[in-house]
């Protein structure tokens, strides 16, 4: 029973990695107000890739987390926020959702 | 009933949709972009819908009266107005835009016996340059009003700061200062201390002129 239990768990715990959140995070520069900023966030949103956007003026960044089993190219996250107006500085993938990159910036 | 009359003066304004109070004239690609300017003696709507990054074409109204209340101009016209070059720099943005119309602009001229009414075709072409960070702003925008013997040349300097800086979602408060003139209607310079707020895609801007004149102006991205 025990063992039954252990390798549940284990499962579990393997699926979740498999189908980790992953969250394109883009340094953005030349964002300086919401106003003009809204049309990165409202073409984010508008591909089926998308699970959900989150925009920091302050750290200048643009995070999109993608859809489980989705991916996104940094060419095509590039050339989004370009078409909006602004320079991309850097691009990083990481595994956090939108919720722990906000908790994060915004408690610095 | 009042709701309803709410609705259908705001659906107006969007529709119709103002002099290009903020640091962008237009919106983003595939956008929609209402603005309204309004005082005693300048009135203006303005829609535009960008069909680029850097291009944006739409209608737009504007009511001029000379500060003795004896020349009028009413123009209508079709816009352009077009993003010339984009400076990014890890905290400010720098812009140099286009922005003309073409159109008709009604007049009416009170003179001792007759009045005088006319309809002219009317060209204004004007650059705009403006800077921006998240706590300062700075504009300046000059546009030729001409018809034949008409010349209403505008020009418009605004300078301003956000009292605290926002997050993306927040409402951002900020003071601006205009100064503007508008050759041949006025010889005097309009000075306005203002107060706008930014939320989204939404901004308005109020503030009383030295002439001790209310101002209101908005505008709406969508």
């Amino acid at each position: 029973m025990k063992k039954l239990l252990l390798v549940s768990i284990f499962i579990a715990l393997f699926s979740n990695a498999a189908m980790a959140t992953q969250t394109i995070k883009a340094k953005v520069n030349g964002m300086v107000c919401a106003f003009c900023a809204q049309g990165i966030e409202k073409k984010m949103r508008k591909l089926s890739q998308t699970q959900d956007v989150y925009v920091n003026l302050k750290k200048r960044m643009v995070a999109v987390e993608l859809k489980e089993g989705e991916t996104l190219s940094n060419k095509e996250v590039t050339e989004i926020i370009n078409d909006a107006g602004y320079d991309v500085v850097s691009i990083e993938v990481s595994d956090e959702s939108i919720a722990q990159v906000k908790s994060v910036l915004e408690a610095r | 009933m009042r709701q309803l009359s709410f609705k259908v003066v705001v659906s107006s304004l969007v529709l119709l949709s103002s002099h290009y109070a903020t640091a962008s004239p237009m919106g983003f690609d595939e956008s929609y972009m209402a603005m309204g300017d309004f005082t005693n003696n300048w009135q203006e709507l303005v829609s535009n819908y960008a069909v680029s990054p850097r291009d944006a074409f739409g209608l737009s109204i504007n009511y001029m009266r000379s500060d003795d209340k004896r020349k009028t101009r009413a123009v209508e016209e079709f816009n352009y107005t077009r993003l010339l070059k984009r400076w990014n720099a890890p905290h400010s943005q720098t812009n140099f835009w286009f922005i003309g119309g073409v159109g008709i602009v009604q007049g009416k001229d009170k003179r001792p016996g007759r009045d005088r009414y006319f309809n002219k075709v009317m060209v204004t072409p004007g650059v705009q340059f403006d800077y921006e960070t998240t706590r300062l702003y700075f504009s300046t925008l000059h546009r030729l009003y001409r018809a034949s013997n008409i010349n209403h040349d505008f020009t418009s300097v605004r300078a301003g700061f956000s009292f605290y800086e926002a997050d993306y979602d927040q409402t951002q408060p900020w003071f601006i200062l205009e100064a503007r003139n508008m050759n041949g209607l006025s010889e005097k310079i309009e000075v306005t201390p203002m107060l706008r707020f930014i939320n989204s895609s939404f901004f308005v801007e109020v503030g009383v002129n030295n002439f001790h004149q209310p101002r209101f102006n908005f505008m709406y991205i969508f």
